[in-house]
């Protein structure tokens, strides 16, 4: 008993003398979950919104969901208005029905689970990635808004072909799904999401600019030419980069134009 | 610091300082007077090599860039090969290129720098190639790691650094936990002879920075969270330090293939530190 108080306390000790992070923040401990201990398992840590659940249906010509019954406060910040109609896409569908905050149903009415959203992510045919998703998701658990770059939040117009298009790319030129979609994750000199600080305010007719555009790196970081051709293309607007490592984790980085002073 | 190099330059030339190159190295070893001693030591050059003997003289060790700034930008000294030959620039810039096959975006890099009238150290001990201050290291704390990247066909096959992410990664966690930011110097150039310091006037540098950002820092300028989102964050809510801790931990004993001392020393760093923490 004593010995496990002492090591207790060693170890308490040895943590306080971890060096204080710098402006960093990168000399702290890791932190592990020890999987060798046994200890009931805490699914404390899953909110749970099945009161509260919002149903979709899925719509496979447009890639996305429309709801069918709204409930919370989730779609102040969350999907597209088109027409007066709320759908989500693909990585939005995902995020809710991860907090079940979302039930998604077929054509049937029938319940789709969440290893068929996860198929439809990961399979990419819809506007969003594995990785994309990852990255969605992190930002929007911390209460960012975050919505797909050149996408309007909302287009009075309900038609099926304007549907189509919304989704992906608003550019005349590029009515295609499947050239928009190429656009989205191949073509990596766009960026994935115009992101909003956490905010009440925010509403869906007047967004306003965004505080910052999303990039997503994957398998290389990029190059001087191709930061300043984005910050070109995009000006105006900070950009951010994000990268999805394999194991999921993801980190965001700024790659900053700087012109250092010159000094007395 | 411009008038402090002001004052080292027109009494180093006054004085008409010689350099003497040591060994094949690239260093060189200068006497001064104690003045010029003040002086390079408040701008920061080289390293005072104590010796009891000499009362008048005072003996100071420069790195090739130090010497070669000195002699071709500020062309205060001259420098001579240890058998007491004079070295023209051009000869000096075929010792160092040939020393060092980076010499050329090195020196741009250090150069570029200097002439802003920044303090530049090397960056090693840091796993950078450089150190940058606003002032002397005395007197501020370092600002940036400053790690050179070239660029274009004229360097050849050196162009690989920052290329993959555990490079880029490894270089920004090196330099952060030095509390620095990354500075990274692209030098590119159309097309150009490295073989003579006339490419210098050719060489363009780029400057662009590296930071972490961490979404949950940012938060905290938000005015009111909805209160879904409020009970999402429940089980985040942490202390920012904590929060970017865990988000940022890194295992960078990944291999790497760049033979850089840059790169080699950041590892030796980073896994030093984590040794550190884990006792």
């Amino acid at each position: 008993m004593a010995a496990t108080a002492a090591v207790t306390a060693g170890n308490r000790r040895r943590r306080s003398r971890a060096p204080a992070g710098g402006a960093g923040n990168d000399d702290a401990e890791e932190h592990h979950a020890n999987p060798f201990i046994d200890t009931a398992s805490s699914t404390s840590s899953r909110v749970q919104f099945r009161n509260v659940a919002s149903r979709a249906r899925w719509v496979e010509e447009a890639g996305a969901a429309e709801v069918v019954e709204s409930k919370g406060k989730l779609w102040l910040t969350t999907g597209v208005t088109r027409g007066g109609k709320l759908c989500y896409n693909v990585e939005e569908i995902g995020f809710l029905v991860e907090k079940s905050a979302l039930i998604l149903l077929n054509d049937k009415d029938q319940t789709i689970g969440i290893e068929d959203i996860y198929e439809k992510i990961a399979g990419g045919k819809y506007g969003c990635s594995w990785d994309t998703f990852q990255a969605y998701k992190h930002l929007k658990s911390l209460g960012y808004i975050v919505g797909r770059y050149g996408v309007p939040w909302t287009l009075k117009n309900s038609s099926t072909s304007d549907t189509n298009q919304s989704f992906n790319k608003v550019d005349g030129t590029c009515s295609d799904i499947t050239k928009s979609l190429k656009e989205m994750h191949i073509d990596r000199l766009t960026p994935s999401f115009e992101v909003y600080l956490p905010n009440s305010m925010f509403k869906k007719s007047s967004p306003g600019a965004p505080n910052f555009l999303l990039c997503l790196l994957r398998n290389k970081p990029f190059a001087r030419v191709e930061l300043e051709m984005l910050e070109n293309n995009f000006g105006g607007i900070p950009l951010k980069y994000c990268h999805v490592d394999n194991n999921g984790r993801v980190s965001f980085l700024c790659f900053d134009e700087v012109a250092l002073p010159r000094l007395p | 610091m411009s008038r402090i190099i002001a004052d080292l330059q027109a009494s180093l030339r006054d004085s008409e300082a010689v350099a003497m190159l040591s060994g094949d190295g690239g260093d060189a070893i200068l006497a001064v007077q104690h003045d010029q001693a003040v002086l390079l030591n408040r701008a920061a050059f080289g390293r005072h090599i104590e010796n009891a003997g000499e009362e008048n003289r005072q003996w100071f060790q420069l790195g090739p860039e130090e010497v070669f700034f000195l002699c071709h930008a500020l062309k205060c000294i001259t420098v001579q090969s240890e058998n007491k030959k004079q070295m023209g620039e051009a000869e000096l810039w075929d010792l160092f290129t040939s020393t060092s096959e980076p010499f050329p975006e090195m020196y741009e890099a250090y150069q570029h720098l200097r002439l802003k009238n920044w303090v530049v150290k090397s960056g090693l001990q840091y796993g950078a190639d450089f150190v940058a201050y606003r002032h002397h290291p005395a007197l501020v704390h370092s600002e940036f790691a400053v790690i050179v990247v070239p660029e274009g066909k004229a360097f050849g096959g050196r162009c690989g650094r920052l290329q993959v992410w555990s490079d880029l990664l490894c270089a920004l966690r090196a330099s952060g936990s030095v509390a620095k930011t990354l500075l990274v110097l692209t030098i590119s150039t159309k097309g150009c002879d490295l073989t003579s310091s006339d490419c210098l006037c050719q060489l363009i540098v780029h400057e662009r920075t590296i930071t972490r950002w961490i979404p949950q820092q940012c938060r905290e300028l938000r005015d009111n969270p909805s209160r879904e989102e409020a009970n999402w964050d429940v089980q985040i809510q942490k202390p920012c330090r904590e929060e970017a801790s865990r988000e940022e931990q890194e295992d960078t004993g990944e291999g790497i293939v760049f033979s850089y001392w840059g790169v080699i020393l950041s590892f030796t760093i980073i896994s030093a530190l984590a040794y550190k923490l884990k006792f």
